[in-house]
């Protein structure tokens, strides 16, 4: 027997039962994000040390059996039979034993070195089930444990099957599943002639390529298209998919689904010792019927998103205030410093207003990015935001949306780059793209400092209205570009709603930490990267040539605004100073605000509300109407590089963010445009 | 009498009869426990919106679009 030092264990499961949990029980800070090779889908892995033995975890897409229709969903397979793990482990929420067997008889299947950890062993006996976990283990001939996923109690008899799992000579387990006459005799036509025509392959993969084959399974189908027999193959399986279909009327898949649940069923009559409810699911029971209520779920919801944005925004700003106040003393500091230092004054500029400018518009972001995802993590945690899913999905269904989409949208109006990242929750890629192109158009928060600066120049008496409408139209528009998306760009789209609604639990703090954590570090990493680079650009433009005043007309950046001035001329703001504005709020939105008040050469703008000067200069410069069209381009035009960059690191290609960038833009003149020439014509202007 | 699974009362257990869908979307339901042949009960049944069901031991909410075209027969 060979002893490793290192293992490699792939934890396998259902979504929600647990499986994120224990890997972070086992692995705690040691943990690693990427993607999988070549997808978007994200890669976790950790080690920890047990024993004296390096073990390596890696953590396996959620998912509710084998069977990939996508290429997203081979990759549990893919793992375990590329990568060979030592171990495979399958997480299993004991409260729904059946359910999580429809995935083990599968890993069994495909001769994955399978050991059990039963999660939730003392819920399940609170509510209505007793599992016989020896009958199970000998059933399966698997090893069963019991795992408590939130703390290392039974981690000793875990390791221990671990081991003995890792260690052990033969591997692959039997399982005593059959499909019944039919489907074994077509299975043996299609083994037999992979024997025939194949070498080097075990009788394992042969069983399983056979099952695979006639499930329609994309990585069977992809590894056999490039065999000299496939075309030969292909017919064949055809030929036993209609013969089956013939026999029985069904179609394959139910067939074969049909034999698995009877296999369980029959295994769970053995195993599960069933006694009555007791009374603690009762309490959820009347929650859950509140917030799921046709007419009050809605409402309650309204107050949750309500309370979040309020917690969020109050908790975030003092901190915010303090990462710009820390940022302006290390832009003071410096500047002194590289004056004793006679260093020269472009130096001197590139670090303050460059670097520590750029990276400080960044960094202020962070804590609005951290709670509001440690908020809304405490919240998918504990089970609710499936329920908001399930309330939504009517009026979402509508707009074209799956009810998912609804929570990247409203954490939109916090900021975009979360909500984009939240996006991840969605099933089906072309849902996801959807909803990250119109996430952009719910208003963020870096947008209200122009709003307030604008509304407060030229609707001083309407202001609140004029701020409300454009939030609102920034809604209508993402409804309708979500439609046009749909009828034009995405036409396969629709994936039908559903979704799992998971029993409410406590979240699991620690791995709420570690989550947000990720999140705020991958915000600080990809987009802190790009964004430096792009500030870095936008310093030279504004200091080139030369000798300039930082920003001035005479800079490069004046001489492009003058130049692209001209094509806001029909929206009624050809200045070259808001031009100039438009293109540094590409950096971040709210930087608008502070690039008019250089201009403007009005220091003392930070507050939109007191700048009664720079107000001043605005109202030279626009009419009320240029005004508010200018508001609605500042709504709906390119969004900020954070963003871009986040969309970029989501879909894993240039084109989409340059996509937006495009769209939105040409989006925002089209509207600016309309409010501004029909005003015009109801002479407003 | 099959009927469609939106047809159904709160309460209700139903076996399923058919399930008309396309491929995809057949194997994401069959993964859930939701096939011909499948014991089911209503949980949650309002005039619109989206069903909740029992499936096995957990509550999975389905379109009510979808559920239009799954059929079965009260138990």
């Amino acid at each position: 027997m060979e002893i490793k030092s290192n293992l490699i264990i792939g934890l396998a499961g259902n979504p929600n039962v647990g499986k994120s949990t224990l890997f972070n029980t086992l692995t705690g800070a040691h943990q690693h994000v990427g993607n999988w090779p070549g997808k978007t889908v994200e890669k976790k892995h950790g080690e920890f040390t047990y024993l004296d033995k390096k073990i390596k975890v890696v953590d396996l897409p959620g998912s509710y059996s084998l069977t990939a229709y996508t290429e997203e969903e081979t990759i549990t397979a893919d793992f375990i039979l590329e990568e060979k793990p030592d171990v495979v482990v399958q997480i299993i929420d004991a409260q729904n034993l059946e359910r999580n067997l429809f995935l083990t008889i599968q890993l069994i299947e495909l001769g994955a070195p399978l050991v059990i950890a039963l999660n939730m062993v003392d819920l399940a006996i609170n509510t209505d089930q007793k599992i016989n976990i020896k009958a199970l283990s000998e059933l399966l001939c698997v090893p069963v444990v019991e795992m408590d996923a939130r703390s290392k109690k039974h981690l000793g008899s875990f390791m221990k099957a671990v081991f003995e799992k890792a260690f052990s000579d033969k591997k692959a387990d039997k399982i005593k599943l059959t499909y019944g006459t039919d489907i074994n005799d077509e299975l043996g036509k299609i083994r037999q002639f992979l024997r025939e025509k194949e070498n080097n392959v075990t009788e394992e993969e042969i069983n399983w390529t056979a099952i695979k084959l006639l499930e329609g399974d994309y990585r069977a189908e992809q590894k056999a298209s490039n065999k000299a027999h496939y075309s030969e193959l292909k017919l064949l399986v055809k030929r036993s998919i209609a013969r089956l279909h013939k026999i029985c009327n069904k179609d394959i898949n139910t067939i074969l689904a049909r034999a698995r649940y009877g296999f369980i069923k029959g295994l769970s009559e053995d195993v599960i010792g069933r006694h009555t409810i007791s009374g603690h699911k009762k309490l959820a029971d009347k929650f859950d019927h509140i917030v799921t209520n046709k007419y009050l779920g809605i409402p309650f919801f309204a107050i949750v998103a309500w309370v979040l944005f309020q917690t969020t925004f109050k908790l975030s700003k003092p901190l915010m205030g303090w990462i710009e106040l820390l940022f302006e003393f290390l832009g003071a500091n410096l500047t002194s410093l590289m004056a004793t230092w006679n260093a020269p004054t472009w130096v001197s500029s590139l670090l303050v207003d460059g670097v520590i400018g750029g990276v400080g518009g960044v960094l202020v972001f962070v804590p609005i990015i951290g709670i509001l995802f440690l908020l809304m993590a405490l919240l998918e945690d504990s089970g609710y935001m499936a329920r908001v899913a399930y309330v939504m999905d009517k009026f979402m269904h509508r707009i074209g949306l799956h009810g998912k989409a609804f929570i990247p949208l409203i954490l939109g109006f916090g900021c975009n780059v979360p909500g984009i990242m939240a996006t991840r929750t969605l099933p089906t890629k072309k849902d996801r793209l959807l909803t990250i192109l119109i996430n952009p158009f719910m208003s963020c928060g870096a947008r209200l400092p122009v709003y307030i600066l604008f509304a407060g120049a030229f609707f001083s008496a309407y202001q609140g209205w004029v701020i409300f409408s454009l939030y609102f139209l920034g809604i209508i528009v993402a409804i309708v570009m979500g439609f046009l998306f749909k009828k034009f760009l995405f036409k396969k789209l629709s994936s039908p709603f559903v979704i799992e609604l998971p029993p409410y639990r406590w979240p699991a703090i620690k791995g709420v930490l570690i989550h947000v954590w990720e999140r705020v570090w991958i915000f600080i990493k990809k987009a802190g990267t790009i964004i430096l680079a792009f500030s870095i650009i936008i310093w030279l433009l504004a200091s080139a040539p030369f000798g300039v005043d930082y920003g001035s007309q005479d800079s490069l950046a004046g001489s492009i605004g003058q130049t692209i001035s001209p094509v806001f001329r029909p929206l009624g703001f050809d200045n070259w100073q808001s031009s100039v504005a438009l293109m540094f709020g590409f950096v971040a939105k709210e930087v608008i605000v502070s690039t008019f008040g250089t201009l403007y050469g009005i220091d003392d703008v930070e507050d939109g509300e007191g700048g009664t000067s720079l107000s001043n200069a605005l109202q030279d410069n626009f009419t009320p109407l240029a005004a508010y069209a200018f508001m609605i381009f500042v709504l709906l035009y390119a969004p900020c590089l954070a963003v871009l960059a986040v969309v970029k690191r989501e879909t894993n290609s240039w084109k989409w963010p340059l996509f937006m960038v495009g769209y939105t833009t040409a989006v925002a003149w089209i509207f600016a445009f309309i409010v501004y020439q029909g005003g015009n014509l109801l002479n407003f202007g | 009498m099959k009927q469609a699974l939106i047809t159904f009362r709160e309460g209700d257990k139903v076996k399923i009869e058919c399930v008309h869908c396309g491929k995809n979307f057949r194997k994401r339901l069959i993964d859930l426990g939701l096939f011909d042949g499948a014991e089911i009960e209503i949980i949650k049944n309002d005039k619109y919106g989206p069903l909740i069901l029992k499936i096995f031991n957990s509550q999975i909410a389905l379109g009510r679009g979808q559920a239009a075209k799954i059929y079965g027969n009260k138990i």
